[in-house]
């Protein structure tokens, strides 16, 4: 009940008299028939959940100690050193990011992200129950970057073993993989030497030596942000004029950030490229 | 037999022992039923009635309930560890060794409290997956969603410092990648984006704060040690009752 | 009563006003001055002015005992890799430069690999593969006068910016092979 009274406030800031109130809870007829007592119901539900986890967790954990390793040694590090599961999504994505990126960006991007989705998401519809069709594109964004995160670490957990490399399951989990195949290049290089760019800095600021090159690359990355701003409002204004100037921006933000991950993902696999922009401070 | 055990309860139930505890008679009438929810401190966590939707397992797979008892379990196993654990590098892997070895159950109780750790993680994500699935951050709910997003935070640096403790090779190599993100982080890392351009040097930067020194040594043990048993566990039972307290002022999202 | 628009002046209230909005200015800022400074304060306390961490200057024992290439025997005890070419003797330090974790030598492939994220690293500490940014590290040597001792100064390290090349970031070796990073014996 408190549902229905607290959403019509939100939802009529101007009139929301005490009789306005009682007039709209009692349209939506949510009577005393429609709820339950919490005791038993829901109490005894809470007890058996209860104690299905700890038949669970006792049944785990006599089945499965919780393992100890040597002693630790600043020495030695074990091959491979693995994370637990949860966080092998993140030491998955410092294999194609810096650390800085991978360790610091991109989770704080995660968070307030995650933060922001209740205030860039305007679509009243499908709340309270599940839906596909009334909230596909939130539906689809979410799912995109939640099966991203959960194919991290899948790969992590299962398709990697010594020295961090690509171990399928029916490899041989105590030999090295060769190394030779990984020989990785900045964009820029790659450009430079397909279409025989100059190497020579055009302009020199401080440490900074700007090529054609890397001016190529900063282009290609800020186009990459100016196109998946722009398409969706020329070509979907319903959808911008549903979010607003701010929250449209916001979310985009986020969501071409998003996409970008997978994208340079895939270009160190398919391309070898090491790094898309190269600077003295920062390269990415 | 049973109207024996009925007669007990009804000359029990009148005893000033126990008026004196329970302000309420046994929950076998209605009224009785909402006084129990009124009268008890922990059961008031809930209204006296709910939609029927609320019961739905189908809705909310009960994964905010198990989170909150994975943190519970957590909380007593954890406690019941500090009683044989010193945070000293010469010490603390035999300490957890000797849980495994010389102590009753020891073994038992690191295991518990290792896979509810496990366990918490899972329902916490599979908890913001539904809520997600489910619309229910949707008005008036946005700022209990955001709550639960910095719950999900405390949960994962939770598990973090909490497996540096053993002091094996996975918690020392595990803070070692850790502390080392903290370095990198930009302005105020000694490796990260214009860090040493603002003066940062791995004397002053975010990882020397976090380790209390330069390497993964006794100072980041402790550090770890206070961060895992007291000060993350508060933080987070603070933000625990502050998204449990916007759940009853709010209500459920769920069908009737 | 002035209002708004200030078209009544009435001095005792205006002045009333003055005053309590000055003592309300002054009374919160002395509160946010103050837990501002509590902060800071909290924040410097994290960090330690005394550590209490092992020896980074230490001695390894003198030149003729290393060979020519990667001697990895002090890698448990120091941390280190001593190398020696055709021209002399370099430390590198045995820190992988992604994320801080002990690479492994390969003596066939002669190469660094690291077991967490799979950086590789030829003898001179250049990346050839994987995610590592920067080439590693090595520690400033020099000979102690007294016992011809090489004395490693862990701390002090040469880090120089690498190029991006086909084969990995590289640095020109020569401008390595410098003092105090570099014994020519």
């Amino acid at each position: 009940m408190s549902d229905q009274a607290s959403d019509s406030l939100s939802s009529s800031p101007k009139k929301n008299s005490l009789a306005e109130l009682i007039k709209k809870t009692a349209l939506k007829k949510i009577g005393p028939e429609d709820t339950v007592l919490v005791w038993p119901n829901l109490v005894y539900l809470e007890l058996i959940c209860m104690m299905v986890a700890t038949a669970i967790l006792l049944f785990l954990s006599l089945v499965s100690p919780a393992p100890l390793e040597e002693l630790a040694s600043a020495d030695t590090t074990p091959n491979p050193t693995k994370a637990p599961w949860y966080f092998l999504g993140l030491q998955e994505l410092l294999v194609y990011f810096d650390p800085w990126l991978a360790g610091m960006v991109l989770p704080t991007f995660i968070i307030i992200g995650l933060i922001l989705i209740p205030y860039v998401d305007p679509n009243p519809l499908g709340k309270g129950y599940y839906t596909f069709k009334e909230r596909k594109f939130s539906m689809l964004g979410f799912g995109f970057g939640l099966s991203l995160w959960w194919i991290l670490i899948l790969i992590g957990v299962f398709f990697r073993g010594l020295d961090w490399s690509w171990y399928w399951p029916w490899d041989d989990p105590h030999v090295h993989m060769p190394a030779g195949a990984v020989k990785l290049i900045d964009l820029q290089i790659i450009l430079q030497n397909t279409l025989g760019l100059s190497e020579a800095p055009l302009v020199t600021l401080g440490r900074y030596a700007v090529t054609i090159g890397n001016l190529i690359t900063w282009a290609l990355f800020l186009g990459f942000y100016a196109v998946g701003f722009t398409v969706p409002f020329i070509f979907f204004r319903d959808f911008y004029r549903r979010l607003g100037f701010v929250r449209y921006n916001v979310m985009m933000f986020f969501f071409i950030s998003m996409m970008g991950v997978p994208m340079k993902i895939f270009l160190r696999l398919l391309a070898d490229v090491k790094y898309v922009l190269v600077t003295p401070w920062f390269k990415f | 037999m049973l109207k024996l055990l009925e007669q007990i309860r009804g000359i029990v139930n009148k005893t000033q022992v126990f008026k004196s505890i329970f302000r309420h008679g046994y929950p076998d009438t209605d009224g009785n039923r909402a006084l129990v929810m009124f009268s008890n401190v922990i059961l008031h966590l809930h209204p006296v009635r709910v939609q029927r939707g609320a019961l739905k397992i189908k809705f909310t797979w009960c994964l905010g309930g198990l989170t909150f008892f994975f943190f519970i379990m957590l909380a007593i196993t954890g406690v019941v560890l500090m009683f044989y654990y010193v945070p000293d590098t010469r010490r603390a892997y035999n300490d957890i060794r000797d849980l495994g070895t010389v102590i009753y159950f020891g073994s038992l109780f690191r295991a518990v409290h290792r896979w509810s750790a496990h366990a918490m993680v899972f329902s916490v994500w599979m908890h913001m997956t539904r809520v997600f699935m489910t619309g229910s951050y949707k008005p008036p709910r946005e700022f209990n969603w955001v709550v639960g997003v910095i719950l999900l935070v405390t949960t994962l640096v939770l598990s973090w410092t909490g497996y540096l403790l053993p002091w094996d090779q996975l918690a020392l190599w595990a803070v070692t990648v850790g502390s080392k993100m903290a370095e990198a982080t930009p302005f105020i890392g000694a490796s990260g984006p214009f860090g040493p351009e603002l003066g940062r040097n791995s004397g002053n930067d975010m990882a020397f704060a976090l380790l209390g020194g330069t390497v993964v040594g006794q100072s980041a043990l402790l550090r770890f040690y206070v961060l895992h048993c007291l000060a993350l566990p508060l933080i987070t039972a603070l933000f625990i009752a502050v998204h449990f307290w916007r759940i009853r002022k709010d209500g459920f999202s769920g069908p009737l | 009563m002035a209002d708004n628009k200030g078209n009544i002046e009435d001095p005792d209230v205006s002045r009333r006003r003055f005053f309590t909005l000055m003592g309300l200015g002054v009374g919160w800022g002395s509160i946010v001055t103050a837990l501002g400074g509590a902060g800071l304060g909290a924040a410097r306390y994290m960090i330690p002015s005394v550590l209490y961490e092992p020896p980074t200057v230490f001695k390894i024992g003198k030149p003729e005992n290393y060979g020519i290439g990667v001697d990895t025997k002090l890698k448990k005890e120091r941390q280190i890799w001593v190398v020696r070419n055709e021209r002399g003797i370099y430390v590198m330090v045995a820190i992988c430069r992604h994320l801080g974790c002990t690479p492994n030598f390969f003596q066939d492939q002669s190469l660094f690999r690291c077991p967490c994220h799979g950086s590789i690293y030829d003898t001179h500490g250049n990346v050839v593969g994987g995610p590592a940014p920067r080439t590693l590290w090595r520690a400033a040597i020099s000979l102690d006068p007294v016992d011809g001792e090489i004395v490693v100064s862990f701390n002090t390290r040469q880090d120089p910016d690498p190029v991006g090349t086909p084969e990995g970031l590289m640095v020109e070796e020569a401008g390595r092979e410098v003092e105090p990073y570099f014994l020519k014996v």
